[in-house]
Order: structure tokens, then sequence, then C-alpha cells
């Protein structure tokens, strides 16, 4: 089926030079069923719909970015933009396919920090070293909430709370992105290593906390924004570089003397071994539809930075200094491999 | 009152009310389809509906979860394959009366239960989303231990009619809900080393596995040529002595689907579920259930119908959604520049009534097309099985692929088949191995929740929860008062001789 939608792509946009049409079209007609990959290989770029790999199922966070992208980016790049979900391992099973598909640059990995840990917690088919940066697309801020008539309300109260006793965080299963925050954060605020109360996702931590079952949430803007409004739920600080537009009284935490930034950041990657000059054209495409007007509409409502969007050389440095501090991390918490 | 008939008045708007049609149709359609649900129909579409106004696009998704969910009752009755995971319990006698020959009467009964159950339930989110809404909050990891316990106290009741056989497919179904990723250790459970366990026995294909596929299976070995004149009865549908007989099921079901439903952490799933337990607890006519029974149908239908309204409640009021559905409408709101929470009914109240107005016309519109077409549908059951099994084995094994787009998945189904298969030959049910498998995932979470929220001091902390508290004491009461009943009536006994 791939091939046959290959050869009537090929036909139908003309986009090739005609005497490697010929050929592969003869190529095809001869039913060569076992030279696919090669041909795979040196299909022209954008001769092929273009498969944005996550590993979300449909509709999440991660997969509505893949969407959003997609959108505009599919213009720049000259041909369709299509999301495929390989759910299961957290991640492990988008690396594995993305590992087997052809390195022609038809196939982009949306990469988020959860694959950076599972890479680091098991064997997968790809390392953090098998990949290479393409374009950030979203950098959301995690904000520390408490519940808004708590007396953890008050920064003082909630730094002297935390060295008497091991504060409730609620985060998603341990050894997940939020639980090497959580951990992280706790060590540079100098408080006690918290109680760590796994949930299934962000809606079920902001009720929790709105209920009194846990003390504190590190959480985006946007899972807590309807609570923040209706003063139920009190944003202490957020963990980012410079103040939220969407959250302009709350201080970061480094005003408070806490060096501690995390944010949930997702961005493209495709596997080494691509030609240069693709990457160079996916990042140009991708950023193209980054900075197009849907996906800047999204990040604007969903109360992310318009500067979340980056380019492959800032990406690839976060990458792998986020990989470094994991591992750090992960071995305090002792959940290596 | 006045934005109120703002919202209904959105329904003037030919477009809308086209949108709400075009949606109710899709809706149906891909709820019967096995496999492709309402929630990866919503994230497909979800993108296209960018473009349009806020009220149409919101008019449209909403009626393709309205309908969906209905549409799912269609195979679930015809050829025991639920097409939307919420109608696994309308399987369970919607496909033994279609077996009976009484395909039409089930299906008619599901359209009219499902739609009372829809409207039921969108009125009351209009009288009281934002009261009801703070119901969400005083639901903590306690208080879903005690639902779930509640919900696993019936497992013996409910499936064949041997209560032994039943606990062991219960208990067959807690074990398979061990697999995945456990949450407080991160550490992986029974995978095996395959990425498609991680998290956990995926419900769609253990559900076609053991629905469809066992069933198919079981035509297999079965002799060919049964008299078909009897199913000529097929396409009546249910009439007013029908109507009356379930009307309390009906009813029931709505109550319960609205209750479930608004609670963040469970779904339409669940409420049919346990809409299912309590319609059979609450019959008068018991000995039909696992038979076949015409309340089977209508109680579950009406219950998750009714969880769509009730899953709109905490996603509008609080901006927390209660389903995988409920979390892309979300989205779509909040990108199409909506911020849900407490607020929306002070700050855009006719936007939300547009939602609701939308909502009730697409339960009223998938009410006529299913009565209409369920005669039509009908004749489905009709068709030679050896036509009609071999195409429902292609539908499933698209269904158990496209949820996770995984072959893992088809090939687990396939086990569960056979599995579907041996449950049948012995005289069991997949009913209580799927109640297990929901609902003893449920317990085990909430219960090391629960523990880690008190700390050391977990008497007291329960003693302080008086909704569990009252919950753990009815599921004492279900399960104690049948044997001391009993005890009671025995030691009567003598005593009435003697005098």
């Amino acid at each position: 089926m791939q091939e046959g939608s290959l050869v009537h792509r090929l036909v139908e946009g003309g986009s090739l030079r005609p005497g490697r049409r010929a050929v592969l079209l003869g190529a095809a007609g001869l039913g060569m069923l076992a030279a696919p990959s090669i041909l795979r290989a040196q299909a022209a770029f954008g001769s092929r719909p273009i498969e944005i790999v996550t590993h979300a199922g449909v509709g999440g966070g991660t997969d509505i970015t893949a969407r959003m992208t997609a959108v505009d980016a599919a213009a720049a790049l000259g041909t369709e933009l299509i999301v495929v979900n390989k759910t299961g391992g957290s991640g492990a099973a988008a690396l594995a396919y993305a590992a087997q598909r052809p390195k022609d640059g038809h196939t982009v990995l949306l990469l988020t920090q959860t694959h950076l840990i599972t890479m680091l917690r098991s064997r997968t088919a790809a390392q953090i070293e098998d990949l290479v940066a393409v374009a950030r697309a979203t950098e959301d801020p995690q904000v520390v909430m408490v519940r808004a008539d708590s007396p953890l309300a008050n920064i003082d109260e909630f730094l002297s709370a935390g060295k008497s006793k091991g504060l409730r965080f609620g985060i998603t299963h341990v050894g997940s992105v939020d639980h090497v925050a959580t951990a992280g954060f706790a060590k540079a605020a100098g408080i006690r290593p918290p109680t760590a109360v796994p949930f299934r996702g962000g809606g079920d931590i902001v009720v929790n906390l709105v209920g009194g079952n846990i003390d504190v949430g590190l959480l985006n803007f946007a899972e807590g924004e309807a609570q923040i409004r209706a003063g139920e739920v009190r944003p202490l600080m957020v963990l980012s570089r410079e103040r939220m537009s969407s959250l302009p009284d709350a201080p970061t935490a480094r005003e408070l003397k806490i060096d501690f930034v995390a944010a949930t950041t997702r961005g493209y990657a495709v596997m080494k071994g691509t030609p240069e000059d693709r990457i160079a054209r996916l990042e140009e495409g991708m950023l193209k539809g980054l900075r197009g007007p849907t996906f800047t509409n999204y990040l604007k409502t969903s109360g992310q930075a318009p500067d979340s969007v980056a380019g492959r050389a800032e990406w690839q440095a976060q990458l792998e200094s986020f990989s470094r501090e994991s591992q750090q991390a992960l071995a305090e918490l002792g959940v290596t491999r | 009152m006045e934005a109120f008939l703002g919202g209904m008045a959105s329904l003037g708007d030919p477009f809308v009310v086209f949108m709400i049609l075009a949606g109710t149709l899709i809706g149906i359609t891909v709820g019967a389809l096995p496999g492709i649900s309402g929630s990866t129909t919503i994230a497909l579409m979800l993108p296209l509906t960018l473009g349009l106004d806020p009220v149409v696009s919101l008019a449209f998704l909403g009626s393709i979860y309205c309908a969906a969910n209905f549409g799912g009752s269609i195979t679930a009755i015809l050829v025991n394959a639920p097409g939307d995971p919420s109608a696994s319990a309308t399987a369970l006698e919607g496909y033994k009366m279609a077996e009976r020959g009484e395909a039409g009467m089930a299906l008619g009964m599901s359209a009219v239960a499902s739609a009372i159950g829809g409207i039921f339930s969108v009125v009351v989110m209009i009288i009281a989303a934002p009261l009801l809404s703070r119901a969400a909050y005083n639901f903590g990891p306690p208080e879903y231990l005690a639902l779930a316990l509640f919900g696993l106290s019936m497992c013996a009741a409910v499936g064949s009619d041997n209560p032994l056989k039943n606990l062991i497919a219960a208990a067959l179904g807690v074990l398979l809900a061990t697999v995945g990723i456990d949450l407080t250790t991160g550490v992986e459970r029974y995978t095996f080393g395959f990425y498609d366990l991680t998290d956990g026995v995926s419900f769609v294909a253990a559900l076609i596995g053991l629905f469809a596929v066992g069933e198919m299976l079981d035509q297999a070995t079965q002799q060919m040529g049964k008299p078909t004149l009897l199913k000529m009865d097929a396409v009546r549908v249910p009439g007013r002595a029908e109507f009356r007989k379930c009307n309390r099921s009906i009813w029931l079901g709505s109550v319960i689907g609205t209750l479930v439903g608004v609670l963040p952490a469970l779904g339409a799933t669940a409420a049919a579920l346990i809409g299912y337990n309590e319609t059979r607890r609450w019959s008068k006519h018991k000995h039909e259930f696992g038979h076949g029974s015409i309340e089977g149908v209508a109680g579950p239908e009406a219950a998750n119908n009714a969880a769509v309204g009730g899953c709109m409640v905490p996603t509008l009021a609080l901006g927390i959604p209660g389903s995988a559905t409920t979390a892309i409408i979300l989205a779509g709101l909040i990108v199409q520049g909506v911020r849900p929470g407490p607020h929306l009914f002070t700050e855009q109240p006719t936007l939300l009534y547009a939602v609701f107005a939308s909502m009730l016309a697409a339960n009223i519109l998938y009410l006529v097309i299913g009565l209409g077409a369920a005669k039509l549908f009908a004749r489905i059951s009709l068709i030679p099985a050896s036509l009609l099994w071999p195409a429902v084995f292609v539908l499933s094994v698209i269904g158990a692929y496209g949820a996770n787009q995984s072959m893992g998945d088809v090939w687990l189904m396939m086990g569960f088949g056979i599995l579907g298969f041996l449950f049948r030959r012995i005289g069991f049910s997949p009913a209580p191995l799927i109640m297990g498998l929901v609902l003893g995932a449920m317990v085990e979470e909430s219960l090391k929740q629960s523990l880690l929220i008190f700390g050391d001091g977990v008497v007291a902390g329960f003693a302080g929860r008086p909704i569990a508290l009252v919950l753990f004491a009815i599921t004492a009461v279900g399960l104690l008062a049948p044997p001391a009943y009993r005890l009671l009536s025995r030691m009567r006994q003598p005593q009435a001789r003697e005098v």
C-alpha cells in the first residue's frame, strides 16, 4: 500500500524529474518487492507525506501539538503531514518505529521529555545520541500550585512547612517527568523529599489539590487555569526563567532564590543519518508551520509563550542538558535501569 | 433565561442545524464501527472545525459525541461487537435478544433509552451544572475506592447463573487489570517486554475479542441451516408494553449515568456497567437477565448516554475533562478562545446554552434516525452466519488495530477471542471479567493513592471521609443482607410450624 501510494503521488504530483520517475515506475511495474527500502531512501524530499510520529494517543496535548503544527507546515514543506500515533512503552514504541523507517526526512519524531526518560530507563531502539533536533514546538513552564485557602499559599509558610515535613505532591506515575521535576524542585528549594502521590493526569491532580487530598501540584498553566481564575488555586511561583505573561503576578522561582526551572517541552527530531540538506529543509518548513497563524493561536490560547518555538541549535542543546540532569535525578530516585 | 433563549435561538440557523445533522450521522456511523470511537473521530475532526464559528464547531463536536455513544449499541446488539466500549454492557443482553429474533425490539429500546438518558442529563446540566461540579472536588481517591468496591461487590450476580463462575471470571479480570506500568512504583508488571502492554491490556482489543471473535468461533462450531423463519419477528420494534416494563430501568440508568458522568475519573463505560448492575438489582424480572432482558438493554443505554451530559459538567464548569472525548472537546474549546471554568456560566452563557441546545437536538435526531432505521438495521441479523461473521471478523481486526495503530493489539484480540470462545463452552460470561478489568485497576490505584495521602493515619483518614463511609456501608449491606435474610427466615420457619 505504501509503494502504491508512492507511485500514485509521483504521477499525480509530477514533482520528480522524468528520468527518475520513469525508473521508479518501471521498478514498481516490475514488482521489485525486495527493493522498497532502497526506493524509499532515495525518494525525493516532499514526494511522500511526512509522518509525524508521536507516543501520545489521539487527543492529548502532544497529539494536538502535532496536528496544530501540521496545518501550516504542510504548505511550507509542499507535502502532506500525517500524525502517526505509536503508543506504548512511554515512547519506546514510537522510537522503535522511527528507528526502522528510512532516514530520508519523511519521518519526524515529536519528542518530549518522556522519551528522554524512557531512553535513560531502558534500552530503547534509539538513544539520545541517535537523534538530531529539528525544531522546538512548545515550552510550557511548570507552575507550583497550592490551594488558595491553605496556609501554604504563603511562600514563607510553604518553605517552612516543607522543611518540617514531607509535603504531598501530585505527580503522574513514578519515574515520570513530573516525578523528576518534583524531586529536583524539592532539592533546589531545600525542602524535605516530598511524598509523591501518582495520578492519571493533570486534571486529576487539580481536582485533588482543590479537594485537599494533596498539598502541591506542579502543573502547566492551562491545567489549573479555571481554578486559578475561580480563586480556588494559587500559583505560588512559576518555574520559568522569566515571569509568564499569562501569570504576571506570580514570581519566578529564581526571584525567590530557588534556582530551578522546569517546563513541559515538545519538539521535533529525526534519526541521525538523515541527509543534512533535508534536516535544514525540515527545520525551515517546521518553523514556518510553528510560526504560522494556527499554531501561534494555539500557543496563545493555551497560555504558552510564543518564544516556545525555537530552532534546532537551541533545541539540541536543551535536549542534551535535560538528558544529563534527568540521569542524575533518576539515579537519586533509584529508578535507573 | 434570556441567555437560555439566545442559546436555543442558535438552532434557528440552518447551518447550525445542518452541522448537527452531519455530526449525528457521522457519530452513529463511527459509533457503530468497532474500534473507531467517538473520541478518535472528534480528535480527527478538531483541526477542521478551527475555522468555524465556536457555536457551530461545538455543536458539531457535541453531536458526534452524543450520537457515537448511541451508535455503539447497534453493532453490540446485532453482532455482539460493541462499537464503542461503553456499549459492552448492552451487548450482554442485547445480543441475546437478537439471537432470539428480537433485534428490532432491542434496537428500538436502545434508541429510546439512549435519547431519554441523554436528554435527562442535558436538562440536569442546564439546571445544576455549577452546583453538581462541586461534587467532583469531594471525590478523592478514598471515595473512588469505595465506589469501585461497590461496583465489584456485584460481580458474583452479573453474567451467568452460577455465582462461582462469575467470581472466577471477575478475578481473572482483576488479574488482567494489573498488567502494565504500576503508577506507584513505575515498575512494569506482566508486560513481558511488549510495548503494547505497558499501558495495560487494551480495553478495545479485549472487548472485541471476548464478544465478537468469541462469538464467531462459537458460531463456526454450530450446524448451519437453522430455521430462519423464526427470525421474521426481528423487525418488530418495541411497543407500549415494553416501554412500561422498562420505565424504571430507563430512569434508574439516567440518574446513575448522570451522577457517574459528573465524576471526572469515571466515564460512560463505568456508567453503563454500574447502570446494568443496578437495573438488575432493582428489576422485577431478575431471571431474564443473562438470557436477553430488554431491561438490561434499556438500563445501561440510558446510563451511558446520560454520562455524556454528566461528563460535560466538569469539562465546562471546572475545565476538567471527565473522559477522553471531553478532553478533546476541551482542547477545541480552548483553541476557540472559550475559557471553561466556573465563570463560563456568567461570562459566556449564550455560547454555553447553544452547546446544550445542540446536544438536545442531537439526542432527538438520533432518536428519530435510530427508531426509523431500527427495522432496516435489524435485517442485518437475518444475514446468513456464513456471510455475516467473516465480515464482522474483518471489522474486528481493523477495530483492534485502529485504536492504537498496533498489531500487538490485534494478537491480543485473537487471544481474547479464544478466551471468549472457551468461556462460552464452559458456561462463563464475559461480563464479570470486563467489570474486574475496569474496576480492578481503579480499586488498586485509589487504594494506593489513599494510603499515600493518609500516610500514617490511615484509619483516621478513612474515618474522616463521610462519602466513602456511606459507600462502604452500602456495599456491606448489599453483601451481607441476603445471607442474613436467609438465616433469619430459616430461624423463623420452625417457629411457624410450632404455632
